[in-house]
């Protein structure tokens, strides 16, 4: 018996939410005594070999093919099933990324498996999978457990630590003889939007703007602090629609889920399907003139005013901060 | 082009509920349609109405469900299928997609479009665990939606992990649509007026051949219970002349929080 | 689409709509309900209590199953307050006990949807289950009024057509002044300003704290400090497992003192008794709502116009007495009455004024009118300056001293009573006010 970890990669790095993951399930393995084995599906799968030996693991599977530079559900499905079929595990954990959220179901129903998506946390007891998932644009949690034979888990980013245990695996080469013809969608092109060069699902600060950022003036002002800072941009949905942020910066219900060292909202109310994407940061800043938005009772340190003469003043103090 | 939009009725969450001894507790009986879902509707609703064809909505849940289905028809939707399940089995995702599965067997389509998650349980599973029943390409999290009148392609732009990704798929096919890609109509009163009117079904889940047996052996998961999110506790708000407040904020990330 | 009139057509869906669209409903007319929440009660902050037993004509035997409803009175109090201490008058009886029931406490976000539940069946059940129907989310614009009769109304830009208007839009009612049968603005003496929270509680803490048992509840008034100076007074009503806590405020009142009215009921909060009563309670809502105060003077000139009625708050069909507000009970009965009158009518094809004077009839030789007019000299009084803060101040006094037990000779309660009297007012100005209210309740 054993856990099966889906390693993630993105930009030519491992995402840090897995090996969150597959540091918890190490334990959970442990507990449970049984092995723990990762899976890592890309273009050049073997490099990353090294890196994930370093966490305990037993076996590693690596598939690799070029059809892994793009992400397209149906090879990265098909790629799946075959190791889950070799490894034939009790439980398979996931980043929750938008390439898994995109496959899961699929996968989960292939396998006939339990499917847990997106769980804060997660844990095995004689069999059984027990998780709490963050439901209602997180304003409860669920506890939700499956005794299937096998049972899919997407983890939240943020939900563990990465611990190391350095151990010896078993590195198993899958050859992945899959048709082309097969995939019966095309990807035409792909919008990657340049500017947020750090991930900002990994990103250690994040600078998040909403609709208090009106202009152009506003959003240089964010790009400046997230400079200084060395932060990813997060954005609202509502500055998002106004089209001055890219989709890919949206943080909440709807998009990214975040959970970095510090957090500065700015301009943003703090909607419930906003902050169910960052609640999880350790230190959160609001900056807003509304003293009664929602956004202040959740922030460690709140500043009521206007960011256009807050900002200016913050980015310099950084700035000095830092020099000294 | 036929479309069929799946909507789900959930509850209001900005209408009052908690958790009381682990079960989640609706004070005011307020349901409505999934936002993603209406999502889902009105870009059915916009392509159909640039490229022609006309929009379904198949809904599953229980009776009370039929008023959500009805918005769904006055946003624009041409027929509704609602079908019936008994209260208190519990479906999960999977149980909902066999059902949904079932139905679609016998229907004759050629996009089938689900909201990206739905609000309740922001699971998102249902979408691909329909697409591989029925063995149809399916792509999700669109914030976008057309159809190429050359090809017969339907265009979708997806929002992925890093930038979006532009795909074209060949129908019959699903797409999982993400609010971002639009905003629903509101009913207008002609418009609740003439749903009235439009076709309904009313369809009791055995008459797609499944039981009460069946539809359990399809849950794989199950809820034991509800509870609060731990709350934060709000820290130091700081007001004032913006000189000192961010003299205070810098000093405070720097010297308590260290994140400088 | 084909142009289709309605027999009726009702503005707004709290109490009042709702209560004239079912009896329509099971009437077999076909109408039209526009509420332009996105549910019925989603746009009403009231929870509060339904005197009477009209419910029960419309929902015979609602009570048997308890989803309407929080719980049914079967306590009372008054409590008259001063900075420190409470002088409750308190009564319980067995005969509150007995179905229907004589009031009932209920939260509105949930009880208006249950009630348009309640009328969607009768609808479906009706002649007309596919012309009939409720419209939520939209905002009726105008009453299209055609040759001084009203002829239907405007909504998204469209015009829809009936025979019959009935406007139950509520206190802030816009279009009953927009039709010119209000002045534009009603004097800020007739309007006072609630607000309301729902304090939640473990539900068995709760039953014990007030003595609940089953689906029994209390209702308790309290005049004095609640108001702390300004012309009002405070409410507590118990939920299964909440209380509704909070206070009516004169808005004329507020605006002269310039305070706050969350601050006010902050502060009630904080008085000695009022915090042991919410121990371990847990915030869970709070909302402020415009009410009227209950003065005949602040009616529209008239409830009636060719083919239209007013029915509930937006005719400022309120009695706040100081022993119960009256609100929703004046919809409900108002709401009924607009609805027989738009039978008779139509059974008359007569939808002329002279026809619907029938409603205004009707109103005044109901409870509803004949208590606004008796009770007129009660809610002047109850607003007086002495009601507020003197007579609280001393009947506590007076309650200090009667239930202070020492070592020491006792005074006799009549003199203790004149030494309250005189230390916050005159005994001759008393004597007047006790007469005045005498005469008044
Ligand atoms: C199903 C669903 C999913 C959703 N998913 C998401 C999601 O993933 N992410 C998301 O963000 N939203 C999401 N939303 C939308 C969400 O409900 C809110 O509408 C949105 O988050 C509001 O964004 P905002 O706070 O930037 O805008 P607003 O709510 O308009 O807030 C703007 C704030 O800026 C402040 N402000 C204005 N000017 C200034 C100034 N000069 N200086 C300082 N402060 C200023 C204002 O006081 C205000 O508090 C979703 C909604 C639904 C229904
Ligand atoms: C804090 C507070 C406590 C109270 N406590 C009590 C109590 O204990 N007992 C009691 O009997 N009364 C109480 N009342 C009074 C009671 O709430 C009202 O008198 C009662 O709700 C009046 O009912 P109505 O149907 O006339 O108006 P409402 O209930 O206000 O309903 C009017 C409806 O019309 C809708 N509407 C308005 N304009 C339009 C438009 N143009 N188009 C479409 N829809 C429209 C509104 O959205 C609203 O839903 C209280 C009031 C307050 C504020
Ligand atoms: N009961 C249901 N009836 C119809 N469609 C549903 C139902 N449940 C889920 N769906 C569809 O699946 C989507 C969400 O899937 P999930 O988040 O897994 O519940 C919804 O947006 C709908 O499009």
């Amino acid at each position: 018996m054993s856990i099966l970890c889906h390693i993630a990669i993105s930009e030519g790095r491992i995402k840090r939410s897995s090996l969150e993951t597959l540091s918890h399930a190490r334990h959970i393995a442990k507990k449970n005594n049984m092995e723990v084995s990762a899976v890592i599906i890309d273009v050049k799968a073997g490099n990353y070999v090294p890196e994930v030996k370093k966490f305990g693991v037993s076996k590693i599977y690596t598939i690799e093919s070029p059809l892994f530079e793009h992400h397209i559900n149906s090879p990265l499905i098909e790629a799946l099933i075959k190791v889950i079929n070799l490894e034939k595990p009790k439980v398979m954990t996931f980043a929750s990324t938008e390439s898994i959220k995109d496959v899961l179901g699929a996968v989960g129903s292939r396998t006939k498996a339990g499917v847990i998506p997106d769980v804060a946390s997660f844990d095995l007891q004689n069999g059984t999978i027990h998780a709490q998932r963050p439901i209602m644009a997180s304003k409860f949690l669920a506890d939700t457990e499956s005794n299937a034979d096998l049972v899919l888990v997407s983890v939240r980013s943020g939900s563990y630590d990465v611990q190391e245990s350095p151990g010896d695996a078993e590195v198993i080469k899958v050859d992945f003889d899959f048709d082309e013809n097969n995939i019966r969608q095309k990807i035409r092109e792909i919008i990657s939007t340049s500017g947020d060069k750090i991930d900002l699902s990994e990103a250690q600060i994040v600078v998040a703007a909403g609709r208090g950022v009106k202009d152009e003036e506003g959003k240089k002002l964010i790009m400046e602090l997230s400079e200084v800072l060395g932060a990813a941009i997060g954005a609202s949905r509502s500055v998002v629609e106004t089209g001055m942020f890219s989709p890919s910066t949206q943080i909440g219900q709807t998009g990214k889920v975040v959970s970095p060292q510090l957090y500065l909202a700015v301009g943003i109310s703090g909607a419930i399907q906003h902050t169910s994407g960052m609640v999880n940061s350790r230190i959160i800043v609001a900056i807003n003139k509304d003293p009664e938005a929602p956004i202040f009772d959740i922030a460690n340190y709140g500043l009521v005013g206007d960011l256009y003469k807050i900002l200016p003043l913050l980015i310099g103090q950084i700035k000095s901060a830092k020099n000294k | 082009m036929k479309f069929y939009a799946c909507i789900k009725q959930v509850p209001d969450l900005a209408g009052p509920m908690r958790v009381k001894d682990n079960e989640l507790i609706q004070d005011s009986d307020r349901l409505m349609l999934n936002a993603y879902d209406a999502s889902a509707v009105e870009e059915a609703l916009v392509i159909t109405e640039k490229h022609g064809g006309d929009v379904e909505v198949v809904l599953v849940g229980l009776e009370k469900a039929k008023e959500t289905a009805r918005k769904a028809l006055a946003m624009g939707a041409s027929k509704g299928t609602m079908i019936t399940i008994d209260d208190g089995l519990n479906l999960d995702s999977a149980g909902y997609a066999e059902i949904l599965a079932a139905f679609f067997k016998g229907a004759e389509f050629d996009v089938i479009v689900c909201g990206k998650q739905s609000q309740d349980t922001d699971a998102g599973l249902t979408g691909s665990m329909l697409a591989h029943k029925l063995q149809i390409p399916y792509a999700s999290n669109a914030v976008g939606l057309d159809v190429d009148e050359a090809s017969g392609m339907v265009i979708v732009k997806r929002q992925g992990d890093i930038g979006q990704e532009i795909i074209e798929l060949p129908a019959p096919c699903l797409v999982t649509c993400s609010n971002d890609m639009n905003d629903p109509r509101i009913p207008t009163l002609k418009g609740i007026m003439q749903s009235k009117r439009k076709p309904f079904d009313a369809i009791d889940v055995k008459t797609l051949g499944l039981e009460s047996s069946d539809l359990n052996s399809f849950i794989k998961t199950k809820v034991t219970g509800y509870r609060n999110t731990p709350g934060r506790k709000p820290g130091i708000k700081m007001e004032g002349e913006p000189e000192d407040i961010v003299k205070q904020l810098v000093d405070l990330l720097d010297n308590e929080a260290k994140v400088l | 689409m084909e142009e289709e009139k309605f027999d009726c057509i009702i503005v707004g869906g709290g109490v009042a709509g709702l209560s004239a669209a079912l009896t329509l409903a099971k009437a077999n007319v076909k109408f039209l309900l526009i509420e332009r929440g996105e549910f019925s009660g989603s746009k009403n902050v009231s929870g509060g209590v339904l005197w009477g037993n009209d419910l029960d004509r419309l929902v015979p035997g609602y009570w048997k199953s308890d989803e309407g409803y929080e719980r049914f009175i079967n306590h009372r109090r008054l409590t008259f307050m001063d900075d420190e201490a409470s002088f409750s008058v308190d009564f319980k009886s067995r005969h509150f006990n007995t179905t229907p029931y004589r009031g009932i406490i209920v939260l509105r976000a949930k009880f208006d949807n249950w009630l348009a539940g309640k009328v969607q069946e009768a609808i479906e059940k009706s002649n007309y289950p596919e012309e009939s129907f409720i419209a939520n989310s939209i905002l009726v614009e105008d009453v299209l009024i055609k040759d001084s009769r009203a002829v239907g109304i405007k909504a998204d830009g469209d015009e829809f057509h009936s025979d019959m208007v009935v406007l139950a839009e509520g206190v802030n009612n816009l279009l009953t002044r927009k039709i010119g049968l209000q002045e534009k603005y009603v004097p800020v003496d007739y309007v006072a300003t609630g607000v309301k929270e729902i304090i939640q509680f473990d539900q068995k803490v709760l039953e014990d704290r007030f003595q609940l048992d089953g689906l029994s509840g209390m209702s308790n008034e309290f005049i004095g400090y609640a108001s702390r100076g300004i012309e009002g007074g405070g409410f507590l009503y118990t939920n299964r497992d909440s209380i509704s806590l909070g206070l009516v405020l004169g808005m004329k009142d507020l605006r002269k003192k310039g305070k706050k009215p969350q601050d006010i009921l902050n502060d009630f909060k904080e008085h000695p008794v009022i915090k042991d009563i919410i121990k371990g309670g847990e915030l869970a809502e709070y909302s402020a709502h415009v009410v009227s105060t209950g003065d005949i003077r602040a009616m529209p000139k008239k409830i009636y116009m060719d083919g239209l009625l007013i029915a509930g708050e937006a005719a400022n069909l309120l009695l706040n007495s100081g022993k119960a507000i009256q609100g929703m009970d004046y919809a409900m009965r108002s709401g009924i009455l607009a609805a027989e009158t738009v039978l008779k009518a139509k059974e008359n094809d007569d939808y002329s004024s002279q026809m619907l004077k029938n409603y205004h009839i009707a109103l005044e030789e109901s409870f509803v009118m004949k208590d606004m007019r008796k009770f007129q000299s009660a809610v002047q009084f109850l607003h007086s300056e002495d009601m507020f803060e003197t007579v609280p101040k001393i009947v506590c006094d007076f309650g200090k001293d009667f239930f202070t037990i020492e070592n020491q000779p006792t005074l006799k309660s009549s003199s203790m009573l004149r030494k309250a009297v005189r230390k916050h007012s005159s005994y001759w100005k008393m004597l007047k006010l006790a007469y005045k209210g005498g005469r008044a309740l």
